[in-house]
């Protein structure tokens, strides 16, 4: 029976049901979406092998500059998981032009931060400042990236508060279930290397910083983007300038990772956890492969949009057990895995897996309804315009077939591969790749309280 | 269909948002304002930038007002809002707007629970027309409510019971600093009260706070004013407003006494600290002031509270907060705390921290801030406030425009920031350090860790 409001309302209602008996108003389907189109950008390469992109965009008075350096934790050898990220943070600390401070004061004149990330493939230095700062602020990131001092005096604060940022990530339960999961899937390759240890950050030096940057940084194996409002002249210029004169040096490592998943139930134990953290997942092809939107699609099919997604639907909204289930394809340079993440209530721990692993093999058994296929490509193409549609997201758009080595035409061709994805593609996707004997399940919780409910899915490892 | 009348406050407002002395570009959007008879405020802000519409629809109930048996019920009341309304099904609100290629969200804070969707700007209309179902009524069932229930306590538990450092410092420090109930209670409610919750408190809430009169509906984005107008008139213009109840009296007294406390944390490995003051009150020039201050002590590298605590003494690696943990310095109307804290290691003390933050603090309630660091705070405020206006694809400006509709009754607030930021002195910044940066407005909150890998 429905709720009623208001005595007005009641009347209404009532007589509404009465007539039409009972049929609910549909809601109106508005026009179609207008064609996306990406917005034009100028890319060209300096003599030294830097490349550069410069895309104008938005209304507002900001612009984005990210340089992108392949470089990161890949490069990193077994004794230096997470020199990569010392070695971003110690690039701050000054360069032969200015010290730390006045490196955070030029960018705080300009209305912004200088922001460097560390990823497995790659490395960025950013900032995002008022647009009549853009020149100015290449001109600061050219000297970070060119001249780093990579001082000694502090370097040993730096290494401290990786060994604290160790420790919290230690207490972190879905940390610990990524590290549990990357592990098994990619063995010794730095792909497999979340965490560090004390011990190998404590036998950090300047000059093991200096090295690794000197092996793996240079202008050959560096993008530079600006995306927003910008005097696009004046921006050349500053890259020119800037830019032009630094090493191409050592070429980019390329080394794939070769991954293995038998089907096991691996358990972290957390003696008095609340809650179970699954990790239900196992590799599949890279972006580079044919395959690669109709695999997108299966994902967002299973967990990957939100409220669509049929694992969502049967955990979430109809049996209560989550908040934030989610899949996802997680890449790297010519990697990449499919992932479901659930965080579960012990007691529903068995019924949850249960659940998720249903929703597979139905996946597998039989192609998906036109209509729900259709809801999920419109779902799956109006983020795109979404995530298009701001500076960072378009640089991260560009950054990403860069470093894939995609076709030009990859962003302008998505969004019709996708609507082309047919039910049986998606089925004959999830019975290629959803394999249920390469199934790699990790759970982080109270082993005490799970490990007896868990039998039955796989062979329990530690 | 009944076309309803509407009064303008203000027809077309096209003004540079910021006009610096310096000669950087400008922005400017339009912004209309509309009431329909019923009360319900409509703000229309085009931006043809995107071919995508935001529209977003704020209810003045926000989670300090909830229930006192009830803890959490003002959340938990925005989960039911998409359980199922008069002609859509549960779930079938999420997938109509998904299944359009639209993203969707709501929140509970402080002072308003909202619900928007950002879509492909042709499906401006089934938005429109899918809010005002939900404004309509809503279906209420045992069952979706069950489920609901079960869906929270887990958020709840993931997000507080099962992490380090859960609550801390966003759900902890209100309830340590604040004297009044409704600043000082657990937002995200105790397990047993959310398990607690029945279908004629909901169906009562719904009722009190869920009607045109309490609410004010945004659209930003890729659209013609005229016609969202017509399309609003259309689904909105039979809304009945209702009797909503007194808002309780939310003040919190000045306070005389520095207030000092720890929790332990059985998950965590390292101690933290949070330092929090009372904020001056909205609007007034030392709320400003205080935004400045918060950019100068506080927010990025260049910050006196970085340089000393990160730089300097290597205490720590960074140091987060600002003012409304929940949000940003518009979007609440009360009581608020400017926020400060950090995580550092076990062989420092918490004593050795705050000698630091004295230091600082006692600084800049000595001597006047030089002109050049207040010119940096304004550069830095003004960059930090585009990024609010475009934070989550755009959503951001409608964000202010409803709070500046909800709380002001002037959307085009928005435009009138920088003056009011301009206007704030050297001398202004002292007077609000000495009353607020006392050390007898603070309270402490420290965390000992207590998990197994300190």
């Amino acid at each position: 029976m429905r709720t009623i409001k208001t005595i007005i309302g009641l009347g209404f209602m009532a007589a509404a049901v009465f007539m039409a008996g009972g049929q609910k108003q549909l809601p109106p389907e508005g026009a179609a979406p207008k064609d996306f189109v990406l917005p034009p950008k100028e890319t060209f390469a300096l003599d030294n092998g830097l490349s550069a992109t410069l895309v104008p965009y938005g209304t507002l008075p900001k612009v984005a500059v990210l340089l992108v350096v392949r470089s990161g934790n890949l490069n990193e050898s077994e004794n230096e998981v997470w020199l990569a990220d010392l070695a971003g943070t110690l690039m701050k600390e000054g360069t032969k032009r200015r010290t730390a401070e006045d490196i955070a004061a030029a960018a705080a004149k300009m209305g912004g931060e200088i922001n460097v990330g560390v990823g497995l493939d790659l490395s960025t230095v950013g900032g995002d400042v008022l647009s009549e700062f853009g020149p100015e602020l290449v001109r600061l990131i050219a000297d970070i990236v060119q001249n780093p001092l990579f001082p000694e005096t502090e370097i040993e604060r730096l290494k401290n508060d990786l060994r604290r940022r160790l420790s919290i990530q230690m207490s972190q339960p879905q940390t610990l279930a990524l590290a549990k999961f990357r592990k098994i899937l990619y063995g010794d390759h730095p792909y497999g290397r979340v965490l560090s240890t004390p011990d190998v950050i404590q036998s950090f030096t300047v000059e093991k910083v200096r090295n690794y940057y000197r092996k793996n940084f240079g202008a050959g194996r560096s993008h530079i983007y600006v995306a927003g409002r910008f005097d696009k002249k004046a921006v050349k210029k500053a890259i020119e300038e800037a830019l032009g004169g630094w090493e191409r040096g050592p070429d980019p490592l390329i080394f794939p990772a070769r991954t293995e998943s038998p089907r096991a139930v691996h358990i972290v134990d957390r003696p008095g956890s609340q809650q179970s953290i699954l990790y239900v997942g196992l590799p599949v092809i890279d972006p580079s492969h044919k395959d690669w939107q109709a695999l997108q699609v299966t994902n967002a099919i299973l967990g990957g949009a939100s409220f669509l997604s049929r694992i969502t639907i049967n955990i979430r909204e109809d049996k209560g057990y989550t908040y934030t289930p989610s899949s996802q394809l997680s890449w790297r340079y010519r990697d990449a895995y499919w992932l479901q993440f659930a965080s579960v209530g012990n007691e529903v721990t068995a019924p949850a897996l249960k659940e998720i692993l249903y929703e597979i093999d139905r996946l597998r058994r039989e192609p998906p309804p036109q209509e729900e296929l259709k809801r999920i490509q419109n779902f799956m193409t109006g983020n795109f315009v979404l995530q298009n549609s701001s500076r960072q997201g378009i640089v991260n758009g560009l950054s990403f077939v860069s470093l894939q080595g995609l076709d030009p035409s990859y962003l302008s061709t998505w969004v019709q591969k996708v609507h082309a994805v047919t039910p049986a593609d998606v089925q004959m996707i999830a019975q290629t790749y959803f394999l249920p004997e390469k199934m790699t399940i990790v759970i982080v919780g109270d082993k005490n309280k799970i490990e007896e409910i868990l039998k039955g899915f796989g062979p329990i490892v530690e | 269909m009944q076309k309803l009348a509407t009064w303008f406050l203000a027809l077309l407002l096209i003004i540079p948002i910021w006009n610096c002395k310096k000669s950087g570009p400008s922005f400017s959007v339009p912004v209309e304002y509309h009431r329909l008879d019923s009360g319900l405020k409509i703000v229309l802000s085009p931006d043809h930038t995107a071919p995508i519409v935001t529209v977003a629809v704020y209810y003045s109930i926000g989670l300090r007002i909830e229930p006192k048996n009830g803890t959490g019920f003002a959340h938990l009341f925005e989960h039911m809002m998409f359980q199922g309304s008069k002609n859509l099904g549960k779930n079938e609100f999420l997938s109509l707007i998904q299944g359009q290629g639209g993203v969707l969200n709501a929140s509970t804070r402080f002072d308003f629970t909202n619900f928007f969707e950002i879509l492909p700007s042709p499906k401006l209309e089934t938005a429109l027309w899918a809010e005002a179902d939900r404004m309509k009524g809503l279906v209420i069932t045992p069952e979706n409510l069950t489920n609901q229930q079960g869906v929270v306590i887990n958020e709840v538990k993931a997000a507080v019971h099962n992490q380090p450092y859960g609550g801390f410092p966003w759900l902890d420090m209100p309830q340590y600093a604040n004297e009044n109930w409704y600043n000082a209670h657990n937002f995200y409610g105790d397990i047993q009260d959310i398990a607690a919750a029945t279908v004629e408190e909901v169906k009562a809430f719904f009722k009190s706070y869920y009607a045109p009169n309490n609410a004010v509906l945004v659209v930003t984005g890729d659209f013609v004013p005229q016609e969202a107008l017509s399309m609003i008139e259309k689904y909105f213009g039979d809304v009945k407003p209702t009797d909503r109840p007194e808002s309780p009296d939310i003040t919190e007294p000045r306070q005389e006494k520095e207030k000092i406390f720890s929790k332990d944390d059985p998950l965590a490995n390292k101690p933290a600290i949070a330092i929090s003051y009372h904020m001056p009150a909205r609007f007034t020039p030392e709320y400003f002031a205080m935004g400045l201050l918060d950019q100068i002590l506080l927010q990025g590298e260049d910050s006196l509270l970085f340089q000393a605590l990160v730089k300097k003494e290597g205490l720590t690696g960074n140091v987060g907060g600002g003012i409304n943990l929940l949000g940003n310095m518009f979007n609440y109307n009360g009581p608020m705390l400017w926020t400060a804290y950090l995580f550092y290691d076990s062989r420092t003390s918490s004593e050795k921290i705050l000698s630091v933050v004295d230091s600082i603090m006692q600084d800049v309630r000595n001597k006047p801030i030089g002109p050049e660091i207040l010119d940096i705070a304004l550069v830095k405020i003004r960059s930090a406030l585009y990024d609010m206006m475009e934070g989550f694809y755009g959503f951001g400006r409608a964000d202010l425009l409803a709070c500046f509709a909800l709380f002001e009754d002037r959307p085009a607030e928005i435009y009138l920031l920088e003056e009011k930021l301009r206007a704030v002195t050297p001398e202004l910044l002292l007077k609000t350090a000495q009353e607020y940066l006392r050390p007898a407005n603070r309270t402490i909150l420290t965390i000992n860790p207590k998990g197994a890998g300190q």
